[in-house]
Protein backbone atom coordinates (compact mmCIF):
# COMPACT_ATOMS: atom_id res chain seq x y z
CA UNK A 1 0.00 0.00 0.00
CA UNK A 2 1.62 4.01 -0.73
CA UNK A 3 2.34 5.22 2.02
CA UNK A 4 2.03 8.98 2.43
CA UNK A 5 5.22 11.53 3.20
CA UNK A 6 5.12 11.51 7.20
CA UNK A 7 4.90 13.37 9.01
CA UNK A 8 1.62 14.20 9.91
CA UNK A 9 0.66 17.73 11.03
CA UNK A 10 -2.71 18.73 12.90
CA UNK A 11 -3.37 21.78 14.67
CA UNK A 12 -1.63 20.94 17.62
CA UNK A 13 0.47 17.78 17.28
CA UNK A 14 2.81 16.12 14.85
CA UNK A 15 2.41 12.17 14.07
CA UNK A 16 5.50 10.69 12.85
CA UNK A 17 7.66 7.71 13.21
CA UNK A 18 9.12 6.36 15.97
CA UNK A 19 13.00 6.71 16.18
CA UNK A 20 15.62 4.60 18.41
CA UNK A 21 16.00 8.11 20.37
CA UNK A 22 11.99 7.63 21.64
CA UNK A 23 13.16 5.20 24.33
CA UNK A 24 12.85 8.14 27.48
CA UNK A 25 9.59 9.04 26.01
CA UNK A 26 7.83 5.51 25.46
CA UNK A 27 9.16 4.07 29.13
CA UNK A 28 7.32 7.13 30.77
CA UNK A 29 4.25 5.90 29.68
CA UNK A 30 4.56 2.64 28.81
CA UNK A 31 5.70 1.24 31.80
CA UNK A 32 2.75 2.08 33.82
CA UNK A 33 0.14 -1.25 34.75
CA UNK A 34 -2.90 0.62 33.30
CA UNK A 35 -0.92 1.11 29.87
CA UNK A 36 0.20 -2.27 30.06
CA UNK A 37 -3.09 -4.05 29.76
CA UNK A 38 -3.64 -2.28 26.15
CA UNK A 39 0.15 -3.68 25.10
CA UNK A 40 0.93 -6.19 22.61
CA UNK A 41 4.00 -7.05 24.25
CA UNK A 42 5.23 -6.96 27.66
CA UNK A 43 6.87 -3.57 28.46
CA UNK A 44 7.48 -3.35 32.38
CA UNK A 45 11.24 -2.24 32.75
CA UNK A 46 13.99 -0.57 30.13
CA UNK A 47 15.05 -3.88 28.43
CA UNK A 48 11.20 -5.06 27.32
CA UNK A 49 10.40 -1.21 26.14
CA UNK A 50 13.81 -1.29 24.07
CA UNK A 51 12.05 -4.12 22.89
CA UNK A 52 9.04 -2.75 22.15
CA UNK A 53 10.30 0.83 20.50
CA UNK A 54 12.27 -1.31 18.19
CA UNK A 55 8.72 -3.14 17.00
CA UNK A 56 7.04 0.16 16.46
CA UNK A 57 10.01 1.59 14.65
CA UNK A 58 9.67 -1.15 12.30
CA UNK A 59 6.10 -0.50 11.78
CA UNK A 60 6.45 2.84 9.21
CA UNK A 61 4.12 1.14 6.47
CA UNK A 62 1.47 -1.41 5.59
CA UNK A 63 2.81 -4.12 3.20
CA UNK A 64 1.01 -6.68 3.68
CA UNK A 65 -2.34 -7.81 5.82
CA UNK A 66 -1.33 -7.86 9.15
CA UNK A 67 1.16 -5.34 9.35
CA UNK A 68 0.79 -1.94 11.48
CA UNK A 69 1.77 1.62 10.97
CA UNK A 70 2.71 2.86 14.12
CA UNK A 71 3.35 6.75 14.52
CA UNK A 72 4.49 8.91 17.53
CA UNK A 73 2.08 11.29 19.24
CA UNK A 74 4.41 14.50 19.34
CA UNK A 75 2.90 17.68 20.92
CA UNK A 76 4.35 20.23 18.75
CA UNK A 77 4.20 23.73 21.66
CA UNK A 78 7.22 21.69 23.40
CA UNK A 79 7.96 18.81 21.08
CA UNK A 80 7.08 16.44 23.76
CA UNK A 81 6.48 12.80 23.11
CA UNK A 82 2.99 11.80 24.61
CA UNK A 83 1.70 8.93 23.14
CA UNK A 84 1.03 6.77 19.81
CA UNK A 85 -1.78 5.77 17.59
CA UNK A 86 -1.62 2.67 14.97
CA UNK A 87 -3.69 1.27 12.26
CA UNK A 88 -2.87 -2.48 11.85
CA UNK A 89 -4.26 -4.06 8.40
CA UNK A 90 -6.42 -6.51 9.13
CA UNK A 91 -8.12 -7.58 5.63
CA UNK A 92 -6.68 -6.69 2.03
CA UNK A 93 -9.61 -7.53 0.10
CA UNK A 94 -12.08 -6.37 2.04
CA UNK A 95 -9.66 -3.18 3.39
CA UNK A 96 -10.23 -3.37 6.97
CA UNK A 97 -8.00 -2.14 9.70
CA UNK A 98 -8.47 -1.98 13.30
CA UNK A 99 -7.10 1.54 15.10
CA UNK A 100 -5.40 1.61 18.38
CA UNK A 101 -3.85 4.07 20.90
CA UNK A 102 -2.51 5.54 23.69
CA UNK A 103 -2.19 8.97 25.35
CA UNK A 104 0.43 9.38 28.28
CA UNK A 105 -2.01 9.28 31.74
CA UNK A 106 -0.91 12.78 32.11
CA UNK A 107 -1.76 13.76 29.24
CA UNK A 108 -5.61 12.96 28.67
CA UNK A 109 -8.50 15.12 28.86
CA UNK A 110 -7.31 18.04 26.48
CA UNK A 111 -8.42 16.65 23.08
CA UNK A 112 -5.35 14.87 22.10
CA UNK A 113 -6.52 11.73 21.57
CA UNK A 114 -9.06 13.04 19.47
CA UNK A 115 -7.22 15.13 17.45
CA UNK A 116 -4.58 12.23 16.51
CA UNK A 117 -7.98 9.23 15.91
CA UNK A 118 -9.07 11.94 13.39
CA UNK A 119 -5.89 12.18 11.64
CA UNK A 120 -5.64 8.92 11.36
CA UNK A 121 -9.46 8.22 9.98
CA UNK A 122 -8.30 10.45 7.25
CA UNK A 123 -5.00 8.86 6.86
CA UNK A 124 -6.73 5.58 6.51
CA UNK A 125 -9.85 6.73 4.18
CA UNK A 126 -8.70 9.64 2.31
CA UNK A 127 -4.24 8.25 1.28
CA UNK A 128 -4.70 4.57 1.70
CA UNK A 129 -8.17 3.92 0.76
CA UNK A 130 -9.41 1.49 3.33
CA UNK A 131 -13.19 0.32 3.37
CA UNK A 132 -13.65 0.30 7.44
CA UNK A 133 -11.71 0.96 10.28
CA UNK A 134 -12.86 -0.49 14.01
CA UNK A 135 -11.30 0.14 17.51
CA UNK A 136 -12.08 -1.58 20.47
CA UNK A 137 -12.31 -0.90 23.67
CA UNK A 138 -12.69 -2.39 27.04
CA UNK A 139 -16.51 -1.68 28.57
CA UNK A 140 -14.89 -0.17 31.75
CA UNK A 141 -12.85 2.39 29.39
CA UNK A 142 -15.25 5.21 29.23
CA UNK A 143 -13.30 7.70 28.40
CA UNK A 144 -12.16 5.74 25.16
CA UNK A 145 -15.84 4.90 24.04
CA UNK A 146 -17.17 8.49 24.12
CA UNK A 147 -14.01 9.58 22.34
CA UNK A 148 -15.13 7.00 19.41
CA UNK A 149 -18.57 7.36 19.24
CA UNK A 150 -18.40 11.39 19.66
CA UNK A 151 -15.98 11.35 16.55
CA UNK A 152 -19.18 9.23 14.70
CA UNK A 153 -17.84 5.55 15.08
CA UNK A 154 -20.91 3.51 15.94
CA UNK A 155 -20.86 0.64 18.50
CA UNK A 156 -21.14 -2.73 16.30
CA UNK A 157 -20.67 -5.12 19.95
CA UNK A 158 -20.75 -5.49 23.08
CA UNK A 159 -19.32 -8.65 24.38
CA UNK A 160 -20.11 -9.58 27.96
CA UNK A 161 -17.64 -11.68 29.78
CA UNK A 162 -16.90 -13.26 26.19
CA UNK A 163 -12.77 -13.81 27.67
CA UNK A 164 -10.89 -13.88 31.12
CA UNK A 165 -8.28 -11.15 31.15
CA UNK A 166 -5.67 -11.70 33.98
CA UNK A 167 -8.52 -13.42 36.19
CA UNK A 168 -11.09 -11.55 34.92
CA UNK A 169 -14.31 -11.57 32.92
CA UNK A 170 -13.96 -9.27 29.99
CA UNK A 171 -16.32 -6.73 28.45
CA UNK A 172 -15.63 -5.57 25.19
CA UNK A 173 -16.70 -2.52 22.82
CA UNK A 174 -16.59 -2.77 19.23
CA UNK A 175 -16.50 0.59 17.28
CA UNK A 176 -16.60 0.86 13.51
CA UNK A 177 -16.75 3.61 10.62
CA UNK A 178 -17.16 2.83 7.16
CA UNK A 179 -15.10 4.94 3.97
CA UNK A 180 -18.02 6.84 3.19
CA UNK A 181 -19.30 7.77 6.12
CA UNK A 182 -16.20 9.41 7.69
CA UNK A 183 -16.13 10.99 3.96
CA UNK A 184 -19.53 12.07 4.06
CA UNK A 185 -19.10 13.67 7.52
CA UNK A 186 -15.58 15.39 6.82
CA UNK A 187 -17.48 17.20 3.79
CA UNK A 188 -20.43 18.17 6.04
CA UNK A 189 -17.70 19.94 8.13
CA UNK A 190 -15.82 21.67 5.14
CA UNK A 191 -18.35 23.11 4.57
CA UNK A 192 -20.42 24.57 7.15
CA UNK A 193 -16.53 25.73 7.86
CA UNK A 194 -17.00 27.92 4.89
CA UNK A 195 -20.36 29.41 5.53
CA UNK A 196 -19.49 30.47 8.77
CA UNK A 197 -16.64 31.85 6.90
CA UNK B 1 -12.38 -30.59 30.64
CA UNK B 2 -14.60 -34.13 28.91
CA UNK B 3 -18.04 -33.66 27.95
CA UNK B 4 -19.27 -36.65 26.12
CA UNK B 5 -22.95 -36.99 26.84
CA UNK B 6 -25.31 -40.50 25.76
CA UNK B 7 -26.46 -40.73 22.75
CA UNK B 8 -28.96 -40.12 21.44
CA UNK B 9 -30.41 -36.97 23.05
CA UNK B 10 -34.22 -36.56 22.54
CA UNK B 11 -36.31 -33.08 22.84
CA UNK B 12 -40.09 -33.40 22.36
CA UNK B 13 -39.92 -34.19 18.45
CA UNK B 14 -36.41 -34.73 17.64
CA UNK B 15 -33.63 -37.44 18.44
CA UNK B 16 -30.10 -35.59 18.60
CA UNK B 17 -27.28 -38.38 17.66
CA UNK B 18 -24.00 -38.49 16.31
CA UNK B 19 -23.69 -38.96 12.16
CA UNK B 20 -23.18 -42.12 10.25
CA UNK B 21 -22.41 -43.15 6.75
CA UNK B 22 -25.68 -43.82 6.37
CA UNK B 23 -26.90 -40.14 6.75
CA UNK B 24 -25.17 -39.02 2.93
CA UNK B 25 -28.24 -38.77 1.13
CA UNK B 26 -30.36 -37.38 3.90
CA UNK B 27 -27.76 -34.47 4.02
CA UNK B 28 -27.22 -34.03 0.35
CA UNK B 29 -31.31 -33.26 0.73
CA UNK B 30 -30.48 -30.38 1.70
CA UNK B 31 -26.89 -28.86 1.17
CA UNK B 32 -27.03 -29.65 -2.41
CA UNK B 33 -29.35 -26.63 -1.95
CA UNK B 34 -28.67 -22.84 -3.38
CA UNK B 35 -31.08 -21.62 -0.37
CA UNK B 36 -29.73 -23.29 2.17
CA UNK B 37 -25.77 -22.34 0.77
CA UNK B 38 -26.75 -18.74 0.47
CA UNK B 39 -25.56 -18.26 4.14
CA UNK B 40 -23.07 -20.96 4.74
CA UNK B 41 -19.53 -20.69 3.90
CA UNK B 42 -19.38 -23.72 1.48
CA UNK B 43 -21.26 -23.80 -1.91
CA UNK B 44 -24.11 -26.40 -2.31
CA UNK B 45 -22.24 -29.15 -1.98
CA UNK B 46 -21.66 -32.14 -4.31
CA UNK B 47 -22.96 -35.60 -3.48
CA UNK B 48 -18.66 -36.12 -2.73
CA UNK B 49 -18.33 -33.64 -0.82
CA UNK B 50 -21.07 -34.33 1.13
CA UNK B 51 -19.93 -37.71 1.96
CA UNK B 52 -16.44 -36.40 2.99
CA UNK B 53 -18.66 -34.04 5.39
CA UNK B 54 -20.39 -36.77 7.03
CA UNK B 55 -17.34 -38.80 7.07
CA UNK B 56 -15.39 -36.12 8.80
CA UNK B 57 -18.32 -35.91 11.37
CA UNK B 58 -19.09 -39.53 12.45
CA UNK B 59 -16.28 -38.91 15.00
CA UNK B 60 -17.16 -35.42 16.49
CA UNK B 61 -19.59 -36.12 19.39
CA UNK B 62 -17.54 -35.10 22.54
CA UNK B 63 -15.48 -31.88 23.84
CA UNK B 64 -12.25 -32.17 25.29
CA UNK B 65 -9.95 -29.57 23.50
CA UNK B 66 -10.36 -26.17 22.21
CA UNK B 67 -11.26 -26.22 19.14
CA UNK B 68 -13.69 -29.59 19.32
CA UNK B 69 -16.11 -29.52 17.44
CA UNK B 70 -19.65 -31.58 18.68
CA UNK B 71 -22.24 -32.55 15.53
CA UNK B 72 -25.20 -34.36 15.58
CA UNK B 73 -27.75 -35.34 13.11
CA UNK B 74 -30.97 -34.28 13.34
CA UNK B 75 -33.74 -36.78 13.34
CA UNK B 76 -37.54 -36.78 13.44
CA UNK B 77 -38.59 -39.30 16.40
CA UNK B 78 -42.18 -39.56 14.31
CA UNK B 79 -40.42 -41.51 11.15
CA UNK B 80 -36.55 -41.56 11.30
CA UNK B 81 -35.88 -39.13 8.95
CA UNK B 82 -32.66 -36.54 8.84
CA UNK B 83 -33.89 -33.44 8.38
CA UNK B 84 -30.91 -31.02 9.52
CA UNK B 85 -27.32 -30.65 11.71
CA UNK B 86 -26.98 -29.23 14.58
CA UNK B 87 -23.10 -28.04 16.23
CA UNK B 88 -21.51 -27.11 19.30
CA UNK B 89 -18.04 -26.10 19.47
CA UNK B 90 -15.54 -25.54 22.39
CA UNK B 91 -13.82 -22.09 21.22
CA UNK B 92 -12.49 -20.95 24.85
CA UNK B 93 -11.87 -23.60 27.29
CA UNK B 94 -10.76 -20.84 30.09
CA UNK B 95 -12.98 -18.75 30.04
CA UNK B 96 -15.40 -21.42 28.92
CA UNK B 97 -16.92 -20.30 25.70
CA UNK B 98 -18.82 -22.59 23.22
CA UNK B 99 -20.32 -21.22 19.54
CA UNK B 100 -23.50 -23.26 18.53
CA UNK B 101 -25.01 -23.92 15.11
CA UNK B 102 -28.18 -25.36 13.05
CA UNK B 103 -28.76 -26.75 9.95
CA UNK B 104 -32.25 -27.36 8.82
CA UNK B 105 -33.77 -28.78 5.57
CA UNK B 106 -36.19 -25.44 4.25
CA UNK B 107 -39.07 -28.23 3.55
CA UNK B 108 -39.22 -28.54 7.51
CA UNK B 109 -38.17 -24.44 8.07
CA UNK B 110 -41.12 -22.84 10.14
CA UNK B 111 -41.96 -25.76 12.58
CA UNK B 112 -39.65 -24.80 15.59
CA UNK B 113 -37.33 -27.48 15.09
CA UNK B 114 -34.42 -25.10 15.14
CA UNK B 115 -35.77 -23.34 18.24
CA UNK B 116 -36.13 -26.73 19.87
CA UNK B 117 -33.15 -28.46 19.03
CA UNK B 118 -31.09 -25.33 19.62
CA UNK B 119 -32.51 -25.27 23.09
CA UNK B 120 -30.78 -28.00 23.39
CA UNK B 121 -27.81 -27.37 22.33
CA UNK B 122 -27.97 -24.57 25.02
CA UNK B 123 -28.71 -27.08 27.63
CA UNK B 124 -26.13 -29.30 26.68
CA UNK B 125 -23.86 -26.58 26.35
CA UNK B 126 -24.81 -24.61 30.00
CA UNK B 127 -25.63 -28.04 32.00
CA UNK B 128 -23.83 -30.51 30.91
CA UNK B 129 -20.05 -28.72 29.45
CA UNK B 130 -20.28 -26.36 31.92
CA UNK B 131 -19.98 -23.35 29.70
CA UNK B 132 -19.81 -19.59 30.94
CA UNK B 133 -21.36 -18.22 27.56
CA UNK B 134 -22.12 -19.79 24.69
CA UNK B 135 -22.81 -17.04 21.27
CA UNK B 136 -24.25 -17.68 17.57
CA UNK B 137 -23.34 -15.80 14.42
CA UNK B 138 -25.21 -15.33 11.31
CA UNK B 139 -25.79 -13.02 8.36
CA UNK B 140 -28.16 -10.03 9.05
CA UNK B 141 -30.45 -11.07 6.38
CA UNK B 142 -30.85 -14.94 7.56
CA UNK B 143 -34.11 -13.54 9.68
CA UNK B 144 -34.84 -17.28 10.23
CA UNK B 145 -31.69 -17.91 11.89
CA UNK B 146 -31.27 -14.72 14.36
CA UNK B 147 -35.79 -15.00 15.21
CA UNK B 148 -34.41 -18.88 16.30
CA UNK B 149 -31.70 -17.24 18.58
CA UNK B 150 -34.11 -14.05 19.72
CA UNK B 151 -36.68 -16.83 20.85
CA UNK B 152 -34.08 -18.59 23.16
CA UNK B 153 -33.49 -15.45 24.90
CA UNK B 154 -30.28 -14.94 23.69
CA UNK B 155 -28.89 -11.13 23.36
CA UNK B 156 -27.88 -9.82 19.97
CA UNK B 157 -24.22 -8.64 21.24
CA UNK B 158 -23.14 -7.59 17.67
CA UNK B 159 -24.27 -5.96 14.65
CA UNK B 160 -21.23 -5.88 12.55
CA UNK B 161 -21.35 -3.67 8.91
CA UNK B 162 -19.58 -4.56 5.92
CA UNK B 163 -16.45 -6.23 8.18
CA UNK B 164 -15.78 -8.66 5.53
CA UNK B 165 -16.28 -9.62 2.09
CA UNK B 166 -18.77 -12.29 1.62
CA UNK B 167 -19.23 -14.69 -1.93
CA UNK B 168 -18.14 -11.04 -3.54
CA UNK B 169 -20.45 -8.91 -1.45
CA UNK B 170 -20.23 -7.08 1.89
CA UNK B 171 -21.13 -9.20 4.68
CA UNK B 172 -23.16 -7.99 7.81
CA UNK B 173 -23.40 -10.46 10.52
CA UNK B 174 -24.94 -10.95 14.07
CA UNK B 175 -23.59 -12.03 16.65
CA UNK B 176 -25.84 -13.57 19.60
CA UNK B 177 -25.01 -14.49 23.48
CA UNK B 178 -26.19 -15.90 26.11
CA UNK B 179 -24.53 -15.90 29.82
CA UNK B 180 -24.88 -18.64 32.05
CA UNK B 181 -26.60 -16.86 34.80
CA UNK B 182 -29.04 -15.66 31.95
CA UNK B 183 -29.91 -19.09 31.28
CA UNK B 184 -30.86 -20.53 34.72
CA UNK B 185 -32.35 -17.49 35.54
CA UNK B 186 -34.93 -18.51 32.64
CA UNK B 187 -34.72 -22.24 33.28
CA UNK B 188 -36.10 -20.98 37.25
CA UNK B 189 -39.26 -19.76 35.54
Amino acid sequence: MAMPDFPIETERLTLRNFHKSDLDAVMAYHALPEVQRYLDWKARDRVEVKAALDAMCAQHRLTRPGDALTLAVVRKADDMLIGQISLRWTDATAGQAELRFILSPAQRRQGYARESVRAMLDLGFNELGLHRIYARCSGRNQASAKLLKDIGMRLEAHFREHALFQGEWDEELHFAILDREWLRGSKVKELSHHMVA
Amino acid sequence: MVYAPHYPIETERLRLRPFTRGDVDAVFAYRQREDVAQYLFDGPMSHESVTEVVQQRIGQYELTNEGDKVFLAAELKASPRVIGEVSLILRDGPARQAEIGYIFHPEFHGRGYATEAARMLLQMGFEGAGMHRIYARCDARNAGSWKVMERLGMRREAHFREHALFKGAWDEEFVYALLEGEWHHRAER
